[in-house]
């Protein structure tokens, strides 16, 4: 009995303690997920490429993730049958999509090919900790690494490749998307994507013929030949168009690798419900066009009301027109003449 | 009755055998034979050395102000090849695929060799040999008394282009490295085949990375005195306030590969040459 | 016969398993330490290679002894250590320091060290080389040091914990080292050799 009581008070205290802590923090939001124990056996997390994510987390407790990516240098298409020598996180730009819970804790094992001719690292804005992980990750051709951190701030960050030139590695593809959702979930949706910008400054390959490359003198004027989606002309067009429903809401997860410019996302036809500013716990509403910047995100939800085609694209126009940064969401479904009706 | 008891007899032998092999084995720990590396010198007589007159040079990481001074120094003129190394073991056998302690060369030691003294089937004799680690390689160096270059002076070498001692003003200089430095699987060419640089030193750039002495004073810097080790050097911008030439996206690359290194790593694009003093050279010419 | 000899076999292979099994446990594995072959002397001068401290559980760091900047700081972490260690499990532990600057730290130097940093008690090992061998262990250890004048070194500063049979079993790298990380590793790895 005694020893109940003294339990009891106990945790009335900490719950007090914890309390205080928190409010003291200043940011009720962040750092929650720190007080969450990661449980059970670790698990392996399933990541996706673009545009799909992977499930919602859901309602679950933090538990324990391993999550496995592989570096490599890798000739792919750029835009029209052109090729050009990415480097990737798992062979696709953007990197697959990682997904967790605040609270878990989260080991990143982080391969690099054994082909690779250079040496890569990881480097995750959600992490807490130095280089991001970066100086622990930091692997030669053919070798693992790995880190292990506890995801304390629910948010939409990216991860890029830090190895130096960083502009370069980074200009070449190595960035993806990992969402940290806040306990409980973020709010159930019909449909989910991932759109990653980032933009190439190419030039001919000295050795190879027809190949494209990477070009430093364009990147230090940032003056890119391509502005792209999800690394590739044409990546979110025709057969790869997104689609949905009348009446579905669309959650898009929306991230800019860079190296350099700034993303005034925006969809043609469409308001944002909800943006979640920057990725992270402010949700501002009516939202015409969002700033990404470069090494940001953003998360933006709305309703489809009218079917049709809407035009995703970076709205400093040019690099939507003549570089590439467009995309389509196709909307199926009836017409609802009461929101937009054709003039005769 | 008699054939059964004969093979008794052999299977009692060979346990036996096997025993006394184990035993031996494990009174000597292995260590023994890593204290004496034969000497191979005579089975070399290809290799030039270049002589380096030395000199100031600015390095890649550190102040901008702070010139470092290279001692003159020779270089052996291209890379050791596969056949050299494979003499190597031959005579040294604790440098043996099968035998070498992970405590020297990782799992992936001459990954590609069939067996221990036997090169790959497809292998140019002539290519550098990879796939080996700082430990072998300061070993096959002491073993044709040499040893391995210094950081500084790799990079002293590495300023030169085919027709200037020092090229890095050159716009094109760090480009054509870069372009040079993607091609993947040029470690599988043979040494020499592309011209020399200003000093007549070859294949600098253009087959693999190479193990220098001192690979892991990369990131030292004159504040890490006061106690903190500056590996802030090599991440993100970082890596951009400490190295004295931004634009030399060559050396990034290059230092961004010595980071990643342990001593016992083995990596499929990394060899090495030797080098030697230059007093050494007068010495040996007396 | 027959019996007799099958039953001499099976006594003669029982014994040549048992043989088999002691001297595995004296096998080193590949990737110990204790292959090193390299000659060191500790702090009474006694020559010696790494593999004479096999059998007990090591804790590591490299240091020099004019250090003024994070060597100090070191130091008195292994002797946080130590003082945390078990008492009964300290006879099974041995703290070693290596000196990154063997011109200077010679052997009497290094005894005069221990004694003036009460390091002097028997789990206390000071080693000292020459400039080759002294990089190769730095290198065995991951560590990364550079002389940076006549008297000054940078180095990454690395607590290292090594199993008797001479196995890493973990690091801790920095100046803010968790003195209760290395502790309960060398505790665990005690217990498990014993």
């Amino acid at each position: 009995m005694k020893a109940k009581h003294f339990l009891l008070s106990a945790s009335a205290v900490l719950t007090i303690a914890l309390f205080s802590c928190r409010s003291n923090s200043g940011s009720p939001d962040t750092k929650a997920g720190a007080m969450a124990e990661a449980t059970g056996e670790p698990e392996v997390a399933q990541v996706t490429g673009a545009p799909n994510v992977p499930a919602p987390i859901g309602n679950r407790g933090a538990k324990k993730l391993i999550v496995n990516l592989e570096t490599t240098e890798t000739e792919g298409i750029i835009a029209d049958s052109i090729p050009y020598t990415f480097w990737t996180f798992n062979n696709t730009v953007p990197g697959s999509f990682i997904r967790v819970r605040e609270g878990d804790e989260i080991t990143l094992n982080l391969k690099n090919a054994a082909n690779s001719v250079l040496p890569h690292n990881i480097d995750l804005h959600a992490v807490n900790g130095p280089g991001g992980g970066a100086e622990a990750t930091s692997s030669a051709p053919g070798k693992t690494t790995s880190f292990t951190f506890k995801a304390l701030n629910p948010g939409l960050y990216v991860y890029h490749c830090a190895a130096p030139p960083v502009p370069m590695h980074i200009g070449n593809g190595m960035y993806g998307l990992i969402l940290v959702e806040p306990a409980g979930g973020l709010p159930k949706v019909d449909k989910e994507y991932y759109i990653m910008q980032g933009e190439f400054y190419t030039k001919m390959s000295g050795v190879k013929k027809g190949l494209l490359e990477f070009d430093n003198d364009k990147a230090i004027h940032e003056n890119p030949d391509y502005v792209l989606f999800n690394g590739k002309k044409g990546s979110l067009l025709g057969k790869n168009q997104i689609e949905a429903k009348v009446g579905e809401t669309v959650r898009l997860f929306v991230g800019n690798g860079g190296p350099n410019l700034t993303s005034s996302f925006h969809v043609i036809g469409e308001i944002f419900d909800n943006v979640y500013l920057e990725g992270g716990s402010t949700v501002s509403h009516n939202i015409q066009t969002t700033m990404i910047p470069s090494g940001g995100a953003a998360i933006v939800e709305f309703k489809v009301d009218v079917p049709g085609e809407y035009v995703l694209v970076d709205h400093s126009l040019s690099r939507a027109f003549n570089k590439g940064a467009i995309g389509k969401l196709k909307v199926r479904g009836e017409e609802n003449h009461a929101i937009f009706k054709k003039g005769k | 009755m008699f054939s059964t008891f004969r093979i008794y007899i052999l299977i009692a032998a060979v346990a036996l055998f096997a025993c006394h092999k184990t035993a031996e084995d494990a009174n000597n720990d292995g260590t023994t034979e890593q204290h004496t590396t034969t000497p191979l010198q005579n089975s070399h007589p290809t290799v030039n050395m270049v002589y380096i007159p030395g000199g100031e040079y600015k390095p890649f990481y550190g102040s901008d102000t702070a010139l470092v001074q290279v001692p003159p120094f020779l270089i052996d003129e291209r890379a050791v090849t596969n056949e050299e190394f494979l003499a190597f073991v031959k005579a040294n056998p604790q440098w043996q695929r099968s035998r070498v302690k992970q405590v020297y060369a990782d799992s992936n030691y001459l990954k590609l060799w069939p067996g221990d003294t036997t090169l790959p089937n497809n292998a140019d004799p002539e290519a550098p040999v990879c796939d080996i680690s700082w430990f072998a390689a300061k070993a096959y160096a002491k073993s044709v008394g040499k040893r391995l270059p210094t950081l500084d002076e790799w990079e002293f070498v590495a300023m030169a282009d085919e027709k200037v001692a020092n090229a890095r003003k050159k716009p094109e200089y760090s480009n054509r490295i870069v372009d040079l430095y993607l091609q993947k699987d040029r470690q599988f060419k043979a040494v020499k085949k592309t011209a020399p640089n200003y000093w007549g030193v070859y294949n600098m750039f253009d087959l693999i990375w190479e193990w220098t002495d001192d690979f892991n004073s990369v990131m030292a810097t004159e504040d890490s005195r006061v106690g903190e080790y500056d590996d802030k050097g090599l991440f993100c911008a970082g890596s951009a306030t400490s190295a004295t030439d931004v634009l030399n996206y060559a050396a990034f690359m290059r230092f961004a590969l010595r980071g990643s290194l342990k001593a016992n790593y083995t990596v499929a694009n990394l060899g090495f040459r030797c080098a030697k003093d230059s007093n050494a050279l007068a010495a040996n010419k007396k | 016969m027959r019996t007799l000899f099958s039953l001499m076999l099976s006594v003669m292979l029982l014994l040549s398993c048992q043989n088999k099994k002691a001297e595995r446990i004296a096998i080193l594995p590949s990737d110990s330490i204790f292959h090193l072959s390299s000659e060191w002397h500790n702090q009474n001068n006694e020559s010696l290679q790494l593999k004479a401290l096999k059998g007990k559980t090591l804790v590591v760091v490299m240091i020099y002894t004019s250090c003024k900047t994070a060597c100090p700081i070191l130091v008195s972490k292994m002797k946080t250590i130590e003082q945390k260690i078990d008492r009964k499990a300290i006879d099974k532990v041995n703290l070693v320091l290596v000196s990154i600057d063997p011109d200077t730290d010679s052997p009497a130097r290094l005894k005069a060290f221990a004694k003036d940093n009460k390091m002097d008690a028997p789990q206390w090992t000071f080693l000292t080389s020459n400039t080759d061998n002294t990089q190769e262990f730095a290198n065995v250890l991951s560590m990364k040091y550079k002389k940076i004048s006549p008297i000054d070194f940078s180095h990454s500063n690395i607590i290292s914990v090594f199993n008797p049979l001479g196995e890493l079993v973990s690091q801790e790298q920095g100046t803010a080292i968790n003195v209760d990380q290395v502790v309960s590793t060398v505790s665990k790895t005690v217990k498990e050799f014993s």
